[in-house]
């Protein structure tokens, strides 16, 4: 009992205290409200930068991916053009609005809606039109594909729906900038990914994948032991920060960790690890790179597991001992959200770094395959009405930031008025 | 069962583990997660039983031979031993083939997968 009271008070004050924040409840009504969910696709989605994938997923020029914009029902097309610019554009033909790339990913000379045949450079200028001839002195340099505001940083793609972004990408990211710039994001080329279909709010998604005070209930049996010890048994936070909009925790670990006995394959995968993480990274120098950055394990803390940064509205960038991993949490309704998370890491040079990936792997989609049986259930309780607040613990710092700063982009007329 | 045998070989050494070959040497992260999901928890302990004997083996073997270019019966045993990630979720976390409390079929896909046979 001592050793709790140690590790939770003596070290450090109450988080959301010393952030400035309420401690107050927190209001139900935005995770369930139509209404409020239709403010948040105008208010939030329209305006903020949206963060939508990397740099490395268009290598060279003539690459292009398609991204979803679930809360619209339309896609970007974004582009590697041969200048070498990157830029998203609405994924649809200005003839006649048909879409126009159908595939995730790609690459091509040039962009051809298939309805019928218009082609676009990759610089959304239109180049052909079949039959030409045949219309009415059409303007081919009015015909380009419209853009969207794009603007990259530390590799990272946003976009905003704002035809004249209110602020820039620098200003919206804000204090986060300057916490996360620099990072040595290990191996960002290479990753597996899943998507599911998750029947509850987006923010009902994004708060279960920010706070460890259910870890040690809901995942048992696949992160119980990693994440609390005797000295933290509710894996209380070791840090949080709020930045702007956005905001970081760092989470607990258990560094006295050993397989059950009877994990055999756990132990083989263990054995196999020869720097304790699963993630095998590219190289010693490019991990201790990412390792050495202030915002990775940012008390330095022995008993450090992963930081989760939340980029505002609905990003989240993990990192951990072996790397980084990314979770998108797309509103798709009031009650839906579409969710995809990828996890980075290095090819594989051999097939031990293989093994242990797949048993990674493995971990990782049975978590994910709780938090969303769990979510459903907590979706549930707040649609029933039952309760107009939620009384949040310490722990739980970045569930209240999160609902101050969605409520605040909802009420304010203008972006600016949001930024410092 | 020697017909389909010959069909996906083993290398020498893992004759025992020919008769899971057919069920659980899947060539990609979604089929062997797939097999496991669906499998009883009987067939998933003699499995389990079965690769945990030879994991160590196999893994020291496949690492011999480059991950592009794996000869077919080295590539099934690599698909078996990467199975056995799958066989102990259900073995070693669960005691059951799936997640406790949890909906099959359910929403969430494995949409990409690592090199090779993911």
């Amino acid at each position: 009992m001592n050793s709790r009271a140690e590790f939770s008070v003596k070290t450090r004050g109450t988080l959301t205290e010393d952030a400035g924040l309420s401690t107050d409840p927190v209001p139900l009504s935005v995770y369930r409200s139509r209404e409020f969910y239709e403010q948040e696709k105008e208010q939030i989605f329209r305006r903020a930068w949206l963060l939508v994938g990397r740099v490395e997923e268009l290598p060279s020029p003539g690459c292009f991916v398609r991204k979803e914009l679930p809360p619209f029902g339309f896609s970007a097309l974004i582009t590697h053009s041969k200048s070498g610019k990157i830029q998203a554009f609405y994924n649809a033909c200005p003839h006649r609005g048909s879409t126009i790339v159908h595939e995730a990913e790609g690459k091509s000379g040039r962009l051809v809606c298939p309805y019928h045949r218009w082609s676009f450079s990759h610089d959304g200028e239109l180049v052909g039109i079949t039959d030409e001839g045949n219309f009415f002195d059409i303007d081919k340099k009015k015909c380009g594909l419209k853009t969207i505001a794009t603007d990259i940083w530390d590799g990272w793609i946003f976009i905003n729906l704002q035809p004249e972004p209110e602020v820039s990408l620098e200003q919206f990211l804000g204090p986060l900038k300057d916490f996360l710039g620099g990072v040595n994001y290990i191996s960002p080329d290479n990753y597996f990914s899943f998507t599911a279909e998750l029947d509850s709010n987006w923010k009902t998604a994004a708060d279960a994948f920010i706070e460890t005070y259910h870890i040690p209930h809901i995942h048992p049996e696949t992160l119980a032991t990693t994440f609390s010890s005797g000295i933290n048994p509710y894996a209380r936070l070791l840090d949080a920060k709020i930045l702007g909009s956005h905001r970081a925790v760092s989470m607990f670990g258990n560094n006295t960790y050993q397989p059950k006995s009877g994990s055999r394959v756990e132990a083989i995968g263990q054995s196999l690890s020869k720097r304790g993480s699963v993630i095998a990274a590219a190289n010693k120098e490019a991990a201790e790179a990412f390792l050495s950055h202030p915002a990775v394990n940012p008390t330095n803390s022995p008993h450090w597991s992963m930081d989760v940064n939340a980029i505002f509205p609905h990003v989240q960038i993990d990192f951990g001992p072996g790397g980084f991993w990314v979770h998108h949490f797309w509103p798709a309704g009031h009650d839906k959200t579409a969710y995809e998370a990828r996890f980075y890491a290095a090819e594989a040079k051999t097939f031990s770094e293989r093994f242990q990936q797949e048993l990674y792997l493995t971990r990782v989609a049975e978590v994910v395959l709780e938090d969303l049986c769990n979510l459903l259930h907590t979706q549930q309780g707040i649609n029933s009405g039952a309760f107009d607040v939620m009384p949040l613990q310490d722990s739980e710092i970045a569930i209240r930031h999160s609902v101050e700063e969605v409520i605040k982009w909802v009420n304010a007329e203008s972006v600016k008025e949001i930024l410092p | 069962m020697s017909h389909s045998t010959n069909h996906r070989p083993l290398p020498a050494g893992f004759e025992t583990l020919q008769p899971f070959v057919s069920k659980w040497a899947g060539a990609t992260s979604l089929e062997r997660m797939t097999t496991r999901a669906e499998a009883d928890y009987a067939e998933i302990k003699d499995f389990y039983d079965a690769m945990v004997e030879k994991a160590e083996d196999a893994i020291a073997l496949i690492n011999q031979y480059p991950l592009k270019a794996m000869p077919e019966d080295v590539e099934n045993l690599a698909k078996l031993t990467l199975a056995l990630c799958q066989a102990a979720v259900a073995i070693e976390f669960h005691g059951q083939p799936r997640a406790p409390g949890t909906p099959y079929p359910n929403s969430i896909k494995l949409t990409k997968g690592m090199f090779p046979l993911g």
